[in-house]
């Protein structure tokens, strides 16, 4: 019986990261799935759990916790179960480097190109009508910018150009940092590895130009021992549809 | 400890956060002062692995350089050096008490920061460095935009919207009477009275009828750590120091 609640859409990106690493602690929790191209998130349903309408979101007991990362670092903390966090403070420092360069440097660009060429495209069936609509229910003005653009396809090729670069120069230094250690920040698997691994599961799929055995060669190895984990078969195969289909189709390139 | 210096400019923003902390640590670890804002941040002696200075979201903050590793961003900096001296009280032990902290150092480091070094650096004369010695690409251009005396308005209008929203943040949650931001001293403290100080002559319009935010300032100022930080000065103005900081979230 858990007195845990996690919010979330699918094991992708931000959602993934807490059921990612609720999953490593051996924490049972009770999921309740938020269906963002409908944008339950923005229903009162949720906003009566986190009024910012932003996912994930986790409950414990009466504790309400907000933004994945943080998420990730109080479940490591508060639970039993291996330690997600290296006990170096050196390494701790590097955990939390990787993370903030994921979370507001090379993810915010992984999400632009994904936004524009999935999340919108997702949306187009609607009316503009609907869609505006859709858009007046988000609470914070920058999400409803952010929305707005992904919804009529309004990102500038400046822009797009722009997070292109970024995303090319965050595999540069990913494929760096792996020849450094054995995963990302550390030689033990941490926060940071669950952080990155779930914006970067599908580099082989979706950047195939950028990412390949010849190319980046530390991040394949990475990949392929991350994708091995058992909490990371057990997560993606929580997922629906497009998600699991790209984790599935990967993971038979490492078995083959 | 190995071999270990850190490298600040002027105490405001990020480099008085973590030389006050260092000064709450009680760890001894060698300071020396660099000109931000004649980019010598970009051309550090004895770092051996400069991704961290490079690429570190936060732009021109401190570095502290560990067997050639450049280790950057204040509040993670700061958290280490609680860490390294086997926990000096600059972070909540309880983990829920840890994600506010956290969650309050996001925003600061996300809103008040980018918002305090634009507004700063609009009210600076262009700095020196040659940039290309700097690394990022999206920094330099944030160089050059300085070095141009290029100021977005609307980017301005939004800062001076967000500092004063984050007065009225602060002037809010110490509105029961507590004495520091998370109830307990913290990094909290440190990050955001480091960012905010500034803005008191630059902003003051910000500051102006809030009685518990300017008590708050005055008690984060007057502790030790912090004075000695400030002393560190070598202009004797570290409020009017500013570089290049984290740049305006790109989505508007």
């Amino acid at each position: 019986m858990a007195d845990i609640t996690l919010y979330h859409w699918e094991p992708n990106a931000n959602s993934g990261k807490p059921m990612l690493a609720l999953e490593e602690k051996g924490v049972a929790y009770d999921s309740h799935y938020i269906n963002m191209l409908e944008f339950d998130q923005h229903q009162p349903e949720y906003l009566a759990v986190n009024p910012q309408g932003t996912i994930p979101a986790m409950t414990h007991s009466k504790l309400v916790l907000t933004e994945s990362t943080a998420i990730m670092e109080y479940v490591d903390e508060a639970f039993d179960g291996p330690a997600l966090m290296p006990a170096d403070p050196r390494d701790r420092w590097r955990v939390r480097w990787w993370m903030k360069f994921m979370d507001q440097w090379l993810g915010p660009s992984f999400s632009m190109i994904g936004w524009c060429t999935f999340v919108g495209p997702s949306l187009a069936h609607k009316s503009e009508e609907e869609r505006e609509a859709m858009l007046a229910r988000i609470p914070l003005p920058e999400r409803r910018v952010a929305w707005r653009k992904a919804m009529f396809a309004e990102f500038s090729e400046a822009e797009l150009a722009e997070s292109r670069r970024r995303i090319g120069k965050g595999v540069e230094l990913l494929e760096e940092e792996l020849g450094k250690r054995q995963f990302v920040a550390s030689n033990a698997y941490s926060l940071a590895d669950i952080n990155i691994f779930n914006s970067t599961y599908m580099l082989p799929v979706g950047n195939a130009d950028i990412c390949s055995p010849d190319l980046t060669p530390n991040i394949w190895r990475w990949l392929r021992e991350v994708y091995q984990r058992p909490a990371v078969q057990r997560t993606w195969a929580k997922g629906s549809g497009r998600f699991t289909d790209r984790f599935t189709a990967v993971m038979e390139d490492f078995a083959a | 400890m190995s071999m270990a210096i850190l490298y600040h400019g002027e105490p405001n923003g990020p480099s008085l956060s973590v030389l006050a902390a260092l000064a709450e640590s009680g760890l001894e670890i060698e300071c020396r002062a660099i000109s931000l804002r004649a980019g010598e941040r970009h051309g550090l002696p004895e770092v051996s692995d400069s991704t961290a200075l490079d690429f570190a979201v936060e732009g021109e903050g401190p570095v502290l350089v560990i067997d050639g590793e450049a280790m950057s961003e204040a509040v993670f900096i700061a958290q280490y050096l609680d860490e390294a001296a086997g926990g000096c009280g600059l972070q909540p032990a309880d983990p829920y008490a840890r994600w506010q902290m956290l969650m309050w150092c996001r925003q600061a480091t996300e809103r008040l920061s980018p918002a305090a070094a634009y507004i700063g650096l609009h009210a600076s004369a262009a700095g020196e460095a040659a940039l290309d010695t700097i690394r990022s690409d999206d920094l330099r251009a944030r160089w050059q935009d300085w070095l141009d005396g290029r100021f977005d308005e609307a980017k301005l209008a939004d800062s001076r919207a967000k500092v004063a929203q984050f007065c009225q943040r602060i002037e809010d949650q110490l509105a029961d009477g507590r004495e520091w931001l998370m109830g307990s001293f913290s990094i909290a403290d440190l990050e955001t009275f480091a960012w905010i100080r500034s803005m008191r002559t630059l902003e003051a319009g910000a500051f102006s009828g809030k009685e518990a935010l300017n008590a708050w300032l005055a008690r984060v100022e007057s502790r030790p750590s912090v004075q000695a930080a400030l002393a560190r000065s070598t202009t004797g103005e570290p409020e009017r120091a500013f570089a290049p900081g984290p740049e305006i979230n790109r989505w508007g």
